[in-house]
């Protein structure tokens, strides 16, 4: 029997002496379970020989691997660093934490003969509710050549991320959420104009957290995704202490222009935080598309 | 029956002191209820005055017989009258439709399309309305010309809404309309622009797919034009023909960078190709889209730098900067191919290589937050912020000319 070495990327902290990312071991193992249910091609279980590991570990000078510095300004940057902001998101957001890369400092990639290309990316995030810019995140991404899309590696840490403290506003929310006597349900998040009722601004961002995990596994050197509409949000039965919801989401890539729908089942809670359950891509044409006129909240 | 029904309004040329001392007497004739206009003094001056109808004939008599000569000045008071209380309320209707149109938020095509008229009718001598064609579906694609005069001047180009689920750039389309028509006169920068140049703004070029966002699919890109198979409409912004169906720019018909059968195969394409020939003297072609905060020069359809490029790029550079000086948004600025991906078939590769050198292609906010369903409270701040990237760069092409 082959041995196989299972690794989940970016659960670890980076071993560094910097103070990182905490994560429990509860988390750990959710998440573990959560992505051996994903569907289809959402791959980001490895199977590592020799060479790949050393691919991954953290980066030392090789000559035979040069690195190239890359324009902050340009799309190969652009796209590395939006895949360390999904996998930033997914592993730390939350219904009231959603960041976004604010400014890409530096960037350099490196090619890693019939491995694929590694970058290095460090930028700043914007948390979006509290407005607040963390100013020092670095990540290295590994886009491997595959032929079929398989999940970029990230290894991402920010200086100061816990100074962003929604542990409050999270269990507010969920308390509310349990509380209320009927099962939430929302259309069209954001409406024609772009408004989004107060009330329905967490389930916004949780859908948009839920979509990082999809846009990350997603994501190639050829893509630049991001969410652009929560099309339903539907509250689901839950067992545990887990919330549980149902969601379509709009995903938009720049680069092919394309508008994909995926329907996802997204739990959370605020010790766990969010995990995608289940998701799948709907076939172009499924849904009714959302359009003005329409689904008023 | 309205007051002054049929009243006339005669003036009275007074030969002599005589016959301005009878008409001074008239003025004592209460009886007779006349309003002078113009009270009698010399005979220098022609005396008006108004004559209630039942009196005109009584008046005129007396006139007559003093052999004091008048002529009709108005015959029916009350029809003047209401022609002007007519024309009073068109216009305060129009400026009340200008005034009251709400910059900040999203319209329907035929809401844009009755501002563009009022507009027009409130600023006649500045603003004017040009047809330039029919789209796939048959609705005008209509331009907005400004211009204070002269003979084809040379002139700045600038399209909005091209991808028509891009509604802020409509939206920032009509609000800098109304800058320019409101501002002309009383900001400088306006004025001297207007002064020697014209500026075309064509605000919805892409009718079709803008009512497919109202009435169906709020995320439409392309037009609506039916090739073959079941897919219908083509990236108009894949069309032009530059580099036409070269990288970044699908073959496939359902694909929403479909490049379309061949360059310039969409009316909509080809209507702003044959206006812009057929002027001549367009010196900056400036196609705004959203999203992602972009300020980009040619070319897509390659990443090889254009001859110009290191002017444009600094043009483009300090037109950000003055962007950013406004709400502090930020702007990436350089060239198509390497800032967001290759891309055949664009407008402003077009543009450069017919010679219009100061082309220029935005990407207006945000940066994906919200992408395509910017809030409509961000429309007006949007706007104002790219105004004062757009009068760098007209400014700057009125001090280069070529």
């Amino acid at each position: 029997m082959r041995g196989t070495l299972w690794i989940v990327l970016g659960l670890f902290p980076l071993v560094d002496g910097h103070p990182t990312l905490k994560t429990n071991q509860n988390s750990l193992e959710t998440a573990d379970a959560a992505l051996n249910h994903q569907s289809g091609s959402l791959n980001s279980v490895l199977h590592l020989d020799d060479t790949e590991k050393a691919a991954l570990e953290p980066t030392r000078v090789d000559p035979a691997f040069p690195m190239k510095e890359l324009n902050t300004s340009h799309y190969p940057a652009t796209r590395a660093a939006r895949v360390a902001q999904h996998y930033l998101n997914y592993h730390h957001g939350s219904p009231s934490k959603w960041f976004m890369v604010h400014d890409i400092k530096k960037a350099s990639s490196e090619d890693i003969p019939e491995v694929g290309t590694k970058y290095h990316v460090q930028f700043s995030v914007q948390e979006q509710a509290t407005k607040e810019i963390v100013g020092n995140c670095t990540a290295e991404i590994l886009f491997r050549q595959t032929e079929e899309q398989s999940a970029p590696e990230v290894n991402c840490t920010c200086d100061d991320l816990l100074k962003i403290e929604t542990s409050d506003a999270d269990h507010a929310l969920y308390h509310h959420i349990k509380h209320q006597p009927e099962p939430m349900t929302g259309m069209d998040i954001p409406d024609s104009q772009g408004n989004i009722p107060k009330e329905m601004e967490p389930f916004w961002y949780l859908g948009g957290i839920g979509a990082s995990f999809i846009m990350w596994q997603q994501s190639n050197e050829s893509t630049l995704y991001n969410m652009v509409h929560v099309h339903s949000v539907k509250q689901l039965n839950s067992e545990n202490d887990l919330l549980a919801f149902d969601y379509v989401v709009l995903l938009h890539d720049m680069v092919s222009q394309e508008i994909i729908h995926w329907h996802m089942q997204v739990a959370w809670n605020p010790t766990q935080g969010v995990k995608v359950t289940q998701c799948h891509l709907l076939p172009k044409g499924t849904m009714k598309q959302p359009s003005a006129e329409k689904h008023k909240i | 029956m309205p007051l002054l029904f049929r009243d006339q309004v005669l003036r009275i040329k007074a030969e002599n002191a005589e016959q301005i001392s009878i008409l001074q007497s008239l003025e004592t004739q209460e009886h007779l209820q006349l309003d002078f206009w113009l009270h009698p003094a010399n005979p220098e001056l022609p005396v008006d005055i108004r004559v209630p109808f039942s009196n005109v004939q009584a008046v005129k008599v007396l006139l007559e017989s003093n052999n004091i000569q008048y002529s009709v000045l108005i015959d029916d008071v009350q029809a003047v009258l209401d022609e002007e209380q007519q024309e009073l309320e068109v216009n305060q209707g129009r400026e009340r439709l200008t005034k009251s149109f709400n910059f900040a938020a999203y319209h329907k095509l035929e809401t844009i399309y009755e501002w563009m008229d009022t507009l027009v009718a409130q600023y006649p001598n500045l603003v004017s309305k040009i047809n330039i064609g029919s789209t796939y579906e048959g609705r005008p694609m209509y331009v907005l010309k400004f211009s204070t005069g002269g003979n084809n001047r040379p002139a700045i180009w600038i399209d909005t809404g091209i991808h028509s689920r891009e509604w802020v750039t409509q939206a920032t389309g009509v609000w800098t309309a109304n800058k320019i028509a409101t501002e002309y006169g009383s900001d400088s920068s306006i004025t001297t622009l207007l002064n020697s140049m014209d500026v075309f703004l064509l605000i919805l070029a892409n009718p079709d797919g803008y009512a497919f966002t109202h009435s169906n699919n709020r995320m439409w890109r392309k037009t609506r034009s039916k090739t073959s198979g079941s897919c219908i409409g083509v990236d108009p912004n894949r069309n032009w023909d530059a580099g036409f169906s070269g990288p970044g720019a699908s073959n496939y018909a359902c694909s929403d960078s479909y490049h379309g059968p061949f360059a310039e195969s969409e009316v909509e394409v080809k209507n702003i190709v044959n206006f812009i020939k057929q002027h001549g003297q367009i010196k900056s072609f400036i196609s705004v889209h959203s999203y992602s905060q972009l300020l980009m020069v040619p070319y897509g359809y390659t990443c090889n730098k254009p001859a110009d490029y290191q002017e444009l790029e600094n043009v483009g550079k300090s037109a950000a900067s003055a962007l950013k000086s406004l709400y502090g948004t930020s702007y990436q600025v350089g060239n198509i191919c390497d800032i967001i991906y290759p891309a055949s078939g664009g407008s402003i590769d077009w543009s450069y290589n017919y010679g219009i050198k100061y082309s220029f292609a935005f990407e207006l906010r945000d940066t994906g937050r919200y992408g395509f369903i910017l809030p409509a409270n961000q429309i007006i701040p949007t706007a104002q912020e790219t105004w004062l990237a757009l009068m760098h760069i007209m400014q700057y092409v009125q001090a280069h000319p070529y």
